[in-house]
């Protein structure tokens, strides 16, 4: 793409696409930004044609994530930001990648619903790139992760094919459901340029509490027995900090359920002889804050719930911290000097049925590995070749080098 | 959708040579494989007894890896294979091929692990659905889907079907519940999918492999999530004077941020029917609704006060709360049971499976009626109330000439409504060989592509149940456009229709 006049054309022809205004020239990276679905398959398409790396883009937020490439073209999905349709009575909606997970939220808050997800950095992600990544916050314990919440998407495939799959109802078995291989696939398979949520009503009565503990193992205990227990439990995490160990649990209910919940929470507290009290409300982000440590390893374990606790102690001696919901999703940061140890963390989960994947890798830092499921490789390989012989889309971004 | 042509590969079962069935005696052992015709007949046909076929023969592994022989077989020769559950499939899903054989999974029936502490369980495909429940009861757990079929439907078949049941509407649906899938390929590779942890590294295959209907290979042994049982149950029973007070209340109940576990609406026949079949003393009314509350006991008693309310603002005459056990259980036996039951009412029936967006009951349900009237049919209706996951069952003679043709063509049409306003052909019973053709309907020809591409990805050979699914066969690579003759259609093995 050196070549000046072969760059003047490539830009003549996204303009033609997108229009002038919505193309960009940035060195030797050309970013672009339709305003429509069937404009998005017109470019990828060309792309297609002439073997040019495409990136997906919506806010930018998770763009490190997975590993470092960089494509030719930066497809950005702002200017599809409409919510298209919110049935509030069906309690399903429609919405456009591009549109911020805060917008959609503000939105179907009108009718006191919601899709029921907490992701990271709500007001910049978008609904796209938040379903390409596959994130996923406290509230999964309750609602499920994406593949429970989507039941309908549109997404363009590398040679300019839009495709549908699901539909506008939470129950429907009817084909293969694509929009499950599209979330968490990190754009490698086709762009997403719409899906549809089930909704859930907003909670109107929820309440946060906190047990802390100088040592993890009694609140390991203790998280079990809240999972085994008939409490209303909404969310519920481990977090690790300078200052020990905390448990940190959200029922919501009925407010008349809710006293009689919480009495119950301090006897269950009680018989590890802990305290339960108010917790603050921020304990809910604390998830996003691992992230500002551009000095350290940033990584995604995932485990059983019973393996929680003593993981949480052995980030703590690698002198990181961590935050791990009770689904087994844990973010942890970890100090750079680590790595040699981070690997035998790695092959530790992988044991016992989990995994590791570095989010973010320090600078300067010796590389670690992630987790890759060596006998599904070959048919990852088989998929995306599939939907994309020229490997146009995110190539190199995904698991084993996808 | 069924076809009498059918019919005609029942009559001789194809033939496997001497060597190949050697082969899988090798792997399976005498007494584990069937070749007699009168033996091969338990096969011919699943749930959807309209369609049969004679497979060339049966086999009956009892691990994964004679599975996994098995496969290795049919993949060198080029056999296609199907496997089954316990046949109660209602789609045709496990109808034989009439060149390959069935891979029966009625030998491979253990309950591997159990991890009460984490609420994960591995079984074997083989293993029946409540069977599972019935496991993890003690410890305070059950597994939520539950198929109508659930005493005698295996774990397989529902993976296999993305099965779901009453309880999906707050529980989620066989998809929610998977975590971990061992498959053997149909070339015969062995592949761990998803991992006891969630989220494993990679592309969601469990979630694709899932509802995929037996097409993308065998699955050999599953882990699934239970849940812990309710601190509480209570079961009502509404009854009104029109499904259209009964669908509203629905809604409202819904409006009022209340999750039922289950939401069920019968009219008028299936309630005679039932009441006649299993005698759980519902109430003679036009509609019949259903509700289960499920939860903390505080919330449940709450919660129910409300609903009751609800069902009365909605002209409820009769609103009935079971007292005990064992009466839920009964009101349960008696919904569970219409789909048989609708044999009192017709010497035929067809199930269907439409889904719609709740909202939209009332014009739909009138407009089936006035469908059934012009055909001079009889439709009852049965439904997952809460997702809108209707079971219309056309009723009907097929010892009168051309009735059966009618009721085929209303059902088709019955689906294709559900289409025009929104919804899906299938919410439970999977698309199978019975609505092969309503896809092409639901889903445009670059959808049905891009399916494809994943049909391709898992099995180039198309070994895997064929002919199932999409509406028409389709080489590997084969791009859409305007009609060609597939090349097993001139070949005259395949018939399009």
């Amino acid at each position: 793409m050196s070549d000046l006049t072969s760059l003047q054309t490539f830009a003549d022809d996204l303009a033609a696409i997108s229009g002038p205004e919505h193309i960009r020239v940035d060195e030797n990276t050309f970013s672009v930004a339709p305003a429509s679905t069937e404009e998005i398959a017109a470019v990828l398409r060309y792309a297609n044609r002439n073997s040019i790396t495409v990136g997906p883009w919506g806010g930018g937020t998770k763009q490190s994530w997975g590993n470092p490439i960089h494509p030719s073209l930066i497809l950005h999905t702002h200017r599809l930001d409409t919510v298209r349709e919110h049935t509030w009575q069906d309690m399903t909606c429609t919405v456009q990648a591009g549109c911020t997970w805060s917008s959609l939220q503000a939105s179907l808050a009108k009718h006191s619903q919601f899709v029921a997800l907490d992701p990271l950095w709500p007001d910049r992600a978008t609904i796209g790139g938040i379903a390409a990544t596959n994130d996923s916050g406290s509230l999964r314990l309750k609602y499920g992760s994406l593949r429970d919440l989507i039941i309908g998407m549109t997404i363009v495939l590398a040679d300019g094919t839009i495709s549908r799959s699901g539909g506008k109802v939470v129950k429907n078995v009817a084909g293969y459901d694509l929009h499950k291989l599209m979330t968490g696939a990190f754009g490698t398979l086709g762009v997403i340029t719409e899906i549809t949520f089930r909704l859930h009503s907003i909670p109107r009565h929820a309440q946060s509490f906190t047990i802390a503990s100088a040592d993890v193992e009694p609140l390991g205990q203790l998280l079990m027995k809240i999972l085994d227990s008939h409490l209303s439990t909404q969310s519920l995490q481990l977090r690790s900090g300078s200052n020990g160990f905390t448990l940190d649990v959200r029922l919501a209910t009925l407010p008349e359920v809710i006293r009689d919940q919480a009495s119950s929470l301090s006897k269950l507290a009680r018989s590890v002889q802990l305290e339960a009290s108010d917790a603050d409300s921020d304990v809910w982000n604390a998830r996003q804050t691992h992230f500002d440590q551009a000095e350290c390893f940033v990584v995604k374990a995932t485990m059983l719930p019973s393996d929680i606790s003593p993981i949480a102690a052995t980030i703590r001696t690698l002198g990181g911290t961590s935050v791990t919901q009770a689904t087994g999703i844990m973010t942890a940061s970890i100090p750079a000097s680590a790595s040699s140890q981070l690997e035998h963390l790695r092959q530790k989960l992988e044991a016992t049925g989990g995994s590791l994947t570095v989010l973010h890798h320090p600078a300067h830092a010796t590389a670690v590995a992630s987790t890759v499921l060596s006998d599904t490789l070959p048919l990852i390989r088989e998929l995306k070749h599939r939907f994309d012989p020229n490997r146009i889309l995110n190539p190199g971004r995904f698991v084993g080098g996808i | 959708m069924l076809n009498r042509s059918q019919d005609a590969a029942k009559l001789e079962p194809k033939v496997l040579s001497e060597a190949v069935l050697g082969d899988f005696r090798a792997v399976v052992g005498e007494k584990g494989i069937i070749v007699e015709r009168n033996q091969l007949q338990t096969y011919e046909c699943d749930g959807l007894t309209a369609l049969r076929t004679l497979p060339a023969a049966v086999v009956l592994p009892r691990s994964r890896e004679e599975v996994q022989a098995i496969v290795r077989i049919c993949a060198r020769h080029r056999i296609p294979f199907v496997a089954r559950g316990a046949g109660t499939g209602l789609s045709g899903g496990a109808l034989p091929f009439a060149s390959g054989i069935v891979i029966s999974f009625a030998r491979m029936n253990r309950i591997l692990a159990v991890d009460i502490p984490n609420q994960r369980i591995t079984v074997e495909p083989g293993v029946i659905n409540s069977h599972v429940t019935q496991r993890v009861a003690p410890s305070g757990h059950f597994y939520a889907p539950d198929p109508s079929s659930q005493s005698v439907c295996t774990i397989g078949g529902n993976v296999a079907e993305n099965a779901g049941g009453a309880h999906c509407l707050k529980y989620g649906f066989t998809t929610t519940h998977v975590l971990a899938l061992d498959v053997v390929l149909p070339n015969g590779e062995f592949v761990h999918l998803g991992s006891p942890a969630v989220d494993s590294p990679g592309y969601d295959l469990t979630g694709v492999f899932v509802g995929s209907e037996g097409t993308l290979g065998v699955v050999t042994a599953i882990t699934l999530r239970i849940v812990k049982r309710a601190e509480a149950v209570q079961v009502l029973l509404a009854a009104y004077n029109s499904i259209a007070a009964a669908g509203q209340t629905v809604s409202d109940i819904i409006a009022a941020s209340i999750l039922p576990a289950a939401m069920e609406i019968m009219d008028r026949l299936s309630i005679e029917a039932a009441e006649a079949s299993v005698h759980p003393n519902y109430p003679a009314c036009e509609a019949l609704l259903l509700i289960e509350l499920d939860g903390p006991v505080a919330e449940v008693d709450v919660h129910m006060q409300q609903v009751r309310e609800i069902c009365r603002a909605n002209g409820a005459w009769e609103d009935r709360l079971a007292q005990s056990e064992h009466e839920r259980l009964l009101v349960w036996k008696g919904r569970k049971a219409a789909f048989a039951a609708a044999g009192r009412l017709a010497p035929n029936y067809i199930v269907q499976d439409g889904v719609i967006p709740r909202t939209k009951l009332p014009i739909i349900l009138e407009e089936i009626g006035r469908m059934a009237t012009a055909t001079g049919l009889r439709v009852t209706n049965v439904f997952h109330a809460g997702d809108g996951n209707l079971h219309p069952i056309v009723l009907y003679n097929a010892s009168i000439p051309g009735q059966e043709e009618l009721a085929v063509d209303l059902s088709i049409r019955i689906l294709h409504l559900c289409v025009d306003h929104g919804g899906s052909i299938t919410g439970e019973h999977g698309v199978g060989k019975e609505k092969q053709q309503a896809m092409g309907y639901m889903y445009s020809e670059p959808d049905l592509d891009t399916m494809q591409l994943v049909r391709c990805a898992f099995d180039p050979h198309q070994l895997a149940n064929p002919d199932k699914l999409f509406p028409r066969p389709r080489l590997c690579g084969e791009k859409s456009g305007p009609y060609t003759p597939h090349p097993l259609e001139v070949a005259g093995v395949a018939e399009y229709f």
